[in-house]
């Protein structure tokens, strides 16, 4: 293969490539960034007055977050695959008063209220055989602690609906009226069953398993003042039914409202994201407010006053359905990340309606606050609660080579074939 | 069986990686130093040990972090970051060597080398003196005692109340005692000859236990043993004891000097002075301090045939004519005079008068110490009075060892040792050495059951060195053989690297102390009984009084404390009076 890439020609392709994208993307993408340039400097962008380092704060509070690791492949038997999913929940405190800043809760504390930390879960799939769906609405079904369907999908639909629907009896005579059948099940709340491919399966059940902390967090005692979810607010549609197309979306929707309920600030954190011209964004951040300026930008969608940007208008994951994203950088260092908040959220909360001021107040408040959770050494500008969810959680390859091992000595304990759990490739050493 | 952890003291850390040698230690972030000692509860196999870990190097290790530099830097330049409860994550990663393990066999504990591994994960434990203390004493039972009180276990800059003694039974194979200047000799000579006569003491007092006496010739080349160093000495334990057991224990006398009158007053009552007939003296003493070319010791040997123990009047009286007539150089004859003439003029060795050497084997037969100042002797003086009273104890016990009775012991000794120094001891000799009777046809003991006698060689690289060993040295045969005759050398030394093969690798107790320079250290490391490979960190850090001993009959290198000889003995004073000590002992009680 080498003799292949090291060659002239493979260059000549990527360059051809690179041409042709700077020349159909790149260029339609200027030209749209150009018409939101002045409105991203002058109305969405801006700066926040930072926590001083020995702060007291009037009310110390706790910051939960949660994130979840695994793998769709802890072992394959024939068209069965073993998913192992880990999922940690962390509470910090503040604790300004004890100078002892965003310190972790005690673990016992978090234990008694939350069970086992991180959770192991593993549920195995096959993808490929006719009962694919129930199976996979079994496992879903097992993770998420809400067991009627009925009152998980509703908060879905009031929020969609901007609370138009408020129960069942309200669908009458909606479009969805016709969908009732299909809301009772989780198995028939899947909707694009012929898309269950092994990633899409194990990504359900992880964000599954997310939402499902997250519920339980927001059922416990721990009365946190912010739950940190690592990713995006993304939900997935059905293009016709207009609802959407997993489980995880009515999840998402029914954690929203019990934080709302809750008065928790929910809202969910990307390192990654595909936010375009960010850089360029960041650019015009340190242009106006310094090299060492901690920003935010708000992403409007097509609701908020003066409408969406230009530059995601085709890209209609952006603004998330039901979310509200903004850009934000708390590192000099680092490229700026993604932060989604809840929009009904959001409109009782940051927006307030012909008043740009106080909206831009509310953010800023919002902000200052998401900062000073920033500032780990080991991770600065990522929120730390994030953070050490994310060490907590992770399966590392030394992990998960041992967790194969275990799972082979299982089955030889068992008395169960070794050999059909190993990779058929590994008999050609391949 | 399930042992008490809490016993072993707090718990630490885990093991993460390592092999039987070396293990790495993850643990809490407290004060460790290098040196400590950790002990390790493994359960494997059904098989419950306590693994022994000595800590050979530390690093800070930041759970979470992978750059510490980053993060680091990143407090210094962004000045609002924090780390959030980051003292959990603070560990320490802490390796070193496997010492062994302890295993209860048979309700007896016992202690092998490192030849397994602890479990995974296993937990470690920090012993905690006041908790670990009776625990860890049992476990090491057979590593730490013995009759010899040296130390207290050392774990890291504490002692544990665990006792190290050397057994009596292994003085006669050697006692080697390393340690540059300052590094706590002397102390330790003291602290030995107070152990010494504790031991003693203790068979006096308890008759019917069996215990074995211990004798030892201590040279004190800077007249400190008897007065101490500080505010007590040896003096100081004989005036506690009461005149019997004073008699008993110590005699008539325990300090020899070259002077009595300059001694004080209150040592003077136990002093003699050192004196050594010519008659006494024998070649192969003067071969075993200084070397003599073939000619030399040629002239000397048909001197000492044809004279016997005039041979020193005669060479030193010889005129060149006599020599020439017997075929002798007058050089050599010359270089013989000169080097016989530091006897001429010694005070200590004299040509006729009392000699102090047949008081000498009767303290040494009985289970005494003798302290020896050699303060105002030479050096030369020195190693041959070292060199007289060990050929002569061998030779007494080399004629005992090769005779069946009395009566062929008396043949033996006539023999081998000097008529008129025989002729005058050998009726004490008979008492000593005869089983049951003074009879020429009564069976003689076997020098097993007699005391053990320690002759301390003080700056042992002057006569135990490989030139002067390769000759007819008297150091040479009593390394190879002492144990038959339980007679052991107490080597003390600055250095290591200089001293002779043959003494080094006959050598199976070491007390190594703090060492001057690398090339010291190494040579300790390679000389010791145990391996004590991976200890040179040690070593550099080691303070006075601190050492590590090594014991070719124990696989544990025990790292310990020397206790100042001024605390043991206000410790221990109540116990040298007869009378009221059982009521003190009591109180302590």
């Amino acid at each position: 293969m080498l003799d292949k890439i090291l060659t002239e020609k493979f260059r000549r392709t990527l360059k051809m490539v690179f041409t042709d994208i700077r020349n159909q993307q790149d260029r339609r993408d200027e030209q749209e960034f150009a018409k939101d340039e002045a409105r991203i400097k002058e109305r969405l962008i801006d700066t926040f007055t930072t926590y001083r380092p020995d702060v007291i704060l009037e009310n110390d509070f706790r910051i939960a977050a949660i994130d979840g690791s695994g793998t769709d492949s802890l072992m394959t038997l024939d068209d069965i695959r073993i998913h192992l999913l880990s999922t940690s929940s962390v509470v910090v405190d503040t604790n300004t008063h004890s100078e002892n800043l965003f310190s972790p809760i005690e673990r016992e504390a978090l234990e008694n209220e939350l069970g086992e930390q991180p959770q192991i879960d593993i549920h195995w799939h096959s993808g490929v055989r006719g009962d694919a769906r129930k199976k996979l609405a079994e496992t879903l079904a097992s993770i998420y602690p809400l067991k009627d369907v009925a009152s998980l999908t509703l908060p879905f639909f009031q929020d969609y609906t901007r609370g138009e629907i408020s129960s069942f009896s309200d669908f009458a005579e909606t479009e969805f009226e016709k969908h009732i059948p299909r809301l009772r099940e989780v198995e028939s709340l899947i909707s694009r069953e012929q898309l269950l491919t092994n990633p899409t399966v194990h990504e359900e059940i992880r964000k599954t398993s997310e939402y499902a902390a997250a519920r339980r967090i927001l059922m416990s005692d721990i009365q946190p003042k912010y739950l940190l979810l690592d990713g995006a607010m993304s939900v997935f549609m059905h293009f016709v039914r207009h609802y959407p197309s997993m489980p995880s979306g009515f999840m998402l929707r029914d954690v929203c409202a019990l934080a709302r309920q809750k008065n928790v600030v929910l809202c969910a954190v990307s390192k990654n994201h595909t936010i375009p011209f960010a850089h360029r964004i960041a650019g015009m951040a340190r242009d106006a407010f310094g090299e060492t300026a901690k920003w935010f930008c708000h992403l409007p969608s097509k609701e908020d006053p003066e409408g969406g940007l230009h530059i995601y208008e085709d890209r209609t994951y952006i603004p998330p359905m039901l979310a509200v994203p903004y850009l934000y950088s708390f590192s000099r260092d680092n490229r700026p990340s993604r932060i989604d908040f809840d929009r009904i959220w959001w409109l009782e909360n940051i927006f307030v309606s012909g008043d740009p001021g106080t909206t831009r107040a509310n953010e800023k408040k919002l902000f200052a606050e998401l900062e000073f959770m920033s500032r780990d050494a080991r991770w600065y500008g990522y929120p730390v609660p994030l953070a050490l969810a994310h060490e907590s959680c992770k399966l590392s390859y030394e992990d998960l080579r041992l967790a194969k091992e275990v799972c082979m000595d299982v089955r030889s304990e068992m008395g169960l074939e070794r050999r059909s759990a190993e990779p058929l490739r590994a008999d050609y050493d391949l | 069986m399930s042992l008490d952890r809490d016993k072993l003291g707090e718990l630490y850390g885990k093991v993460g990686v390592g092999n039987q040698t070396t293990l790495g230690i993850m643990g809490n972030n407290r004060d460790i130093s290098v040196g400590e000692i950790f002990m390790i509860y493994s359960h494997r196999d059904g098989h419950e040990r306590v693994f022994f870990f000595r800590v050979l190097g530390l690093e800070n290790y930041l759970r979470q972090v992978e750059d510490l530099a980053r993060v680091a830097g990143t407090l210094m330049v962004e000045g609002d970051a924090y780390l959030s409860g980051i003292e959990r994550n603070m560990l320490l990663s802490v390796g070193g060597r496997m010492l062994g393990y302890a295993e209860k066999i048979d309700e007896k504990w016992t202690f092998r080398s490192p030849r397994r591994l602890p479990d995974h994960l296993a937990s470690v434990y920090r012993p905690v003196p006041g908790t670990s203390d009776e625990f860890v004493k049992e476990m090491l039972e057979c590593q730490t005692d013995g009759e010899i009180y040296v130390g207290d276990l050392q774990v890291g800059e504490d002692t544990l109340d665990v006792p190290i003694k050397i057994p009596a039974k292994f003085l006669p194979m050697h006692v080697g005692i390393f340690g540059s200047t300052g590094a706590g000799k002397s102390n330790l000579m003291m602290v030995l000859i107070k152990s010494i006569i504790d031991n003693n003491l203790n068979a006096f007092r308890k008759p019917n236990q069996e215990s074995t006496r211990i004798s030892a010739f201590c040279i004190d080349p800077h007249d400190e043993f008897a007065k101490g160093v500080d505010k007590f000495g040896i003096q100081h334990v004989v005036e506690d004891m009461s005149a019997t057991t004073r008699s008993e224990v110590i005699g008539d006398f325990y300090y020899l000097t070259t002077h009595k009158r300059a001694t004080t007053r209150d040592i003077r009552k136990y002093a003699r002075e050192i004196r050594i007939l010519w008659s006494e003296i024998q070649p192969r003493d003067l071969y075993s301090i200084r070397e003599y070319t073939a000619e030399m010791t040629s002239f000397i040997d048909s001197q000492y045939s044809a004279k016997g123990e005039d041979w020193i009047t005669t060479i030193l009286n010889m005129d060149e004519e006599t020599a020439d007539a017997a075929n002798v150089q007058k050089g050599t004859l010359r270089a013989v005079k000169r080097r016989l003439s530091f006897l001429r003029r010694s005070l200590i060795y004299i040509e006729s008068g009392n000699s102090i050497l047949s008081e000498i084997f009767f303290a040494m037969e009985t289970g005494r110490i003798l302290v020896v100042n050699t303060s105002l002797m030479s050096d030369k003086a020195q190693f041959l009075l070292t060199t007289i009273v060990t050929r002569t104890l061998s030779d007494m016990r080399r004629a005992l060892k090769s005779s069946g009775n009395l009566g062929d012991f008396e043949n033996q000794g006539q023999m081998r040792l000097p008529p008129s120094f025989f002729s005058k001891v050998k009726a004490q000799a008979r008492a000593f050495y005869g089983y049951g009777g003074v009879d020429d046809d009564t069976p003689v003991q076997d020098p097993r059951s007699l005391p053990v006698i320690q002759v301390t060689v003080e700056e042992a690289p002057s006569i135990l060195n490989p030139e002067l060993m390769r000759g007819q040295s008297v150091f040479k045969d009593i390394s190879r053989q002492g144990r038959k005759f339980n007679i052991g050398l107490l080597v003390v030394s600055q250095q290591v690297s200089v001293l002779d093969n043959v003494i080094l690798s006959q050598m199976n107790t070491e007390i190594n102390l703090r060492l001057g320079n690398e090339r010291e250290i190494r040579a300790c490391i390679e000389n010791a009984s145990v391996n004590i490979s991976g200890f040179e960190n040690e070593f550099r850090v080691m303070s006075r009084g601190e050492a590590i001993v090594t014991q070719s009959y124990r696989e544990l290198p025990l790292p310990l404390r020397i206790p100042l000889f001024d605390d043991i003995y206000e410790k221990d004073k109540h116990s040298y009076k007869d009378k009221g000590s059982k009521k003190s002992q009591e109180h302590i009680l």
